[in-house]
């Protein structure tokens, strides 16, 4: 394949391969994860709802499709994990779990799917193991993201410093952990990007801005944070367009964008949800109480568990510094500090002119008048507070005190594409600063190589930081905090929802006698069955139950290591005799699990 | 562009700077050959406590786990990494210090408190009883593994593992009740010059769902010595009482728990005379 003249394709070449290039490194890395309480249950509901799609084909076969569109119909699959989160990502992991996996269904293992299997899949092969096909549309997700992170960075700097952003956008710790799981915290964060770069070039687009209501659409469709994208948007465009207040004191017209968004964005949420359809209204108000009378799930930060909203000034002041705090002790601190960079470059540059030399903007439509369909056309676009209110934005919103703050980053994980936008322009500056003092030394041959040169030193720290973290990225701290161990000793949050089994599964297997007594804290059934499905836990391997009465009734168990399970740990001592536990996995000797059996003395 | 090359360096070495299985090895077998009955052992930072507790948790009774405090410890073994240091090690000579790999093994020292009277070890000698707005006591006989106040299940005090501020504790767990104290009366203390009381709400479930305040007030011989109010915020809360001037005496030390908001407070507290 030859080098394409037109720099478009150019920039569209480079971008697919920073997207293949992330899924390959996502299918790397997925298999030593283990699964969260969370994940299991998403890719039970894929399942089922593609049972959904099965049962649909045999009605329509037997012209009776109207079965499948009933209430009953509807409810037997799509009320799984309802009114909890909307199905576009559950149904593509279904889907791709039935079109990729290796059928081993008529096994041992046939009884632990979630629908009945009815006979041997005929699938394309693609994946050893259920769970990478469950998996794989999130991986593809992280892919389309990293592949417009750069599209969108190339807006503003050259190509190396662009493609560095797109690595740094990748390579942090916490947003690789949650990539490749089919949940939808990575997926949202890619359609955040998506929805916010969709609204960028509507400003100069009418076809985008058409494009922008769809897109995010698909985005309230993945995840409940879409709802609150409008407002960052409609934040920067005020500020886009503040002449017309400040000036012409009007208003500034709405844009097509908000106009689209408001009409295509409900439709879409709507028509891809088949649980919504009996009885829309009703249902649609219980999706909404139970994200706004979400319980405040137990999480540590700076030692406190924190599972109230604050009511004294102290704590409230604490826990409003949780996003900022978090960020800076968890993205590789190279990023951070290009990102500062790229901020003060932003904050310095002048209206209309370009960000860095070297950047390709879309040039101002010819004979740019006001209008509401190309809103970005006659005014500077404001490429600052565009960034800023998309870092900001969802950084702010969980500095608010009631806000619960269990997922840890990865509910403000929508600003760190933007942010690495912003590095990407701080990659830009100090190749700039480098190049002049090359110049100086007047060494053509080095010039040139430098661009590159930086873009690669600057990534490496990040991708360092990102495999070192692997597959315990909820427990990684950064330079600043002293990594695993750092984010320990101040009180950091060390994981959640029992991700961190998987490498103990051979220590369980191991035990053929205990193991059938076996407690499972944290880890939930559906995880266990995806580890027996794909052979990595025995299925004779037992599950005692929950709490005290499970650990009273087991031979062996394991403890995940959080703050607030400290009493299970007691009922293991109480129970077992004992407080020796027999193995511990730890991280740079930060133990994450632990491991008790009756009769280690 | 050094800050890339320091984080670089700072992700491939920080694995390395980790304490090894080897180092617990050799540090495990260096508590063993020198341990004491009595001794206790630390780990610093205490988040390595976990893997300290599988090389050498056999050494380590379940009420030396759970102490209300180090003050009755004369010998404490310290395993450290990473600089870190026990604050229950802290004032104390050290008398032996060897370092494996990340890992130091310190021996120290130090004049511990002499306990006259432990509460929780003489639990048993207790008199429990409910006493109702009217005065009216209703005994708590001893039943199986508790003392057992009448109608109310919850109401009844225990020996048992607490989890107080995210940590465990060996202590007497006393659930108030509505309108009513519960009384825990220890008829023959032998005093020292201080008894230390710690307090606390149990567990981290309770402390979400209640927010009542929890009154303790402890009586020597009829006479109150002190009130300590408990709250979800008050972690685990060591109170002294100063009986200098009554040391080597015996005395009846009474303990009263009440709450005008009784729901989920599990309230938990352990007592030493000291000397």
């Amino acid at each position: 394949m030859s080098w394409p003249a037109s720099p478009v394709k150019r920039d569209r070449l480079i971008a697919l391969v920073l997207g293949i290039a992330t899924v390959g490194w996502l299918l790397v890395a997925e298999k030593s994860e283990g699964f969260g309480r969370d994940e299991g249950q998403y890719m039970r509901a894929g399942e089922r709802y593609w049972g959904w799609f099965e049962e649909l084909a045999d009605n329509i076969k037997h012209r009776a499709a109207a079965r499948s569109f009933s209430q009953a119909g509807i409810d037997r699959y799509w009320g799984d994990n309802a009114p909890d989160h909307p199905v576009i990502m559950k149904t593509l992991y279904g889907l791709s779990w039935r079109a990729f996996h290796r059928c081993t269904c008529m096994g041992p293992a046939r009884g632990l799917h979630p629908i009945p299997v009815r006979g041997r899949h005929i699938t394309l092969p693609l994946f050893a193991r259920d769970s990478t096909a469950f998996r794989f549309p999130a991986m593809l997700f992280s892919g389309l993201l990293i592949a417009m992170v750069y599209l969108l960075a190339r807006r503003f700097v050259p190509r190396p410093a662009a493609a560095a952003g797109a690595v740094l956008a990748l390579a942090q710790p916490h947003y690789f952990f949650h990539a490749p799981i089919a949940c939808f915290d990575a997926p949202i964060t890619t359609m955040a990007f998506a929805v916010g770069f969709a609204y960028w070039k509507s400003l100069r687009s009418a076809a985008w801005g058409i494009g922008c209501g769809a897109v995010w659409g698909i985005a309230l469709g993945t995840k409940h944070n879409a709802w609150f994208m409008p407002v960052f948007l409609a934040a920067h465009y005020v500020w886009m367009r503040r002449d017309d207040i400040l000036r012409r004191h009007r208003p500034p017209r709405i844009p097509l964008a908000f106009v689209s968004m408001a009409a295509l964005g409900p439709l879409i949420f709507f028509a891809h949800w088949p649980w919504l359809w009996p009885a829309p209204m009703a249902r649609v108000h219980m999706y909404f109480n139970r994200h706004l009378q979400h319980e405040h799930y137990n999480f540590e930060y700076l030692g406190i568990n924190w599972n109230n909203p604050p009511t004294d000034l102290a704590h409230k002041l604490i826990r409003t510094t949780f996003p900022f705090v978090s960020t800076s002790l968890t993205v590789p601190v190279t990023t951070l500090a290009l990102a500062i960079w790229g901020a003060v470059v932003l904050l310095r540059r002048r209206r209309g002119a370009a960000v860095v030399e070297g950047g390709a903007p879309e040039a101002a439509p010819d004979g740019a008048r006001p209008s509401w369909l190309r809103p970005g056309a006659d005014v500077d676009r404001a490429p600052g507070a565009f960034l800023a209110t998309q870092i900001f934005g969802p950084l702010c919103l969980l500095a608010v005190p009631s806000t619960p703050i269990f997922g840890g980053v990865k509910h403000f994980m929508p600003a760190m594409p933007f942010l690495a936008v912003a590095a990407a322009i701080g990659v830009a500056a100090l190749t700039r600063v480098v190049a002049a003092q090359v110049r100086d030394l007047s060494r053509p041959r080095v010039l040139r190589a430098l661009p590159a040169a930086l873009a690669l030193l600057v990534c490496l720290p990040a991708v360092a930081e990102t495999e070192r973290s692997q597959p315990d990225g909820l427990s990684h701290y950064n330079l600043l905090a002293g990594g695993f161990a750092g984010g320990a000793s101040l009180g950091m949050n060390r994981q959640f929802w029992a991700y961190c089994v998987a490498p103990m599964l051979g220590w369980i297997n191991d035990d053929h006698t205990d193991n059938r007594r076996m407690y499972w804290h944290d880890v939930l059934g559906d995880a266990l069955h995806m580890y027996k499905r794909e052979g990595r836990l025995d299925m004779a391997v037992g599950d005692t139950g929950a709490a005290e009465a499970g650990i009273q009734a087991s031979a062996m168990g394991l403890l995940t290591w959080e703050k607030h399970w400290a009493i299970y740990e007691g009922w293991f001592w109480e129970s077992y005799g004992t407080v020796k536990p027999a193995f511990v996995r730890d991280r740079e000797g930060v133990p994450l699990v632990i491991g008790y059996k009756r009769n280690v003395r | 562009m050094v800050l890339a090359i320091v984080e670089t360096l700072s992700a491939l070495t920080a694995p390395l700077r980790a304490p090894k299985p080897k180092d617990w090895t050799a540090a495990e077998r260096d508590v063993r050959d020198g341990f004491h009955a009595g001794d206790l052992i630390v780990a610093a930072p205490a988040w390595a406590d976990p893997v300290m507790r599988m090389h050498l948790g056999d050494l380590i009774p379940i009420p030396t786990a759970g102490r209300m405090d180090a003050a009755r410890f004369s010998r404490i073994w310290e395993i450290d990494q990473r600089g870190a240091r026990a604050p229950e090690a802290r004032g104390g000579r050290v008398v032996l210090e060897r370092h494996h790999g990340a890992l130091t093994v310190r021996q120290i020292e130090r004049a511990a408190a002499n306990v006259s009277y432990d509460f929780l070890a003489r639990w048993n000698d207790a008199q429990v009883s409910r006493v109702d707005a009217s005065g009216t006591a209703l005994p708590c006989p001893y039943q199986g593994d508790r003392f057992q106040c009448p109608q109310i299940g919850f109401n009844y005090v225990r020996r048992q593992l607490v989890e107080v501020d995210t940590a465990l504790r060996w202590a007497l767990l006393a659930q108030p009740v509505e309108r009513a104290r519960v009384v825990i009366e220890f008829p023959a203390v032998v005093l020292g010059r201080e008894i230390a009381i710690a307090t606390g709400l149990s567990n981290v479930w309770m402390r979400k769902a209640g927010k009542g305040p929890v009154d303790l007030t402890v009586a020597i011989d009829g006479k109150p010595a002190l009130h300590v109010t408990t709250l979800n915020e008050s972690g685990w809360l060591i109170s002294h009482v100063d009986t200098a001037a009554r040391a080597g005496q015996t005395a009846a030390v009474r303990f009263e728990v009440s709450s005008p908001a009784p729901y989920a407070r599990h309230f938990a507290f352990a007592a030493e005379a000291r000397s």
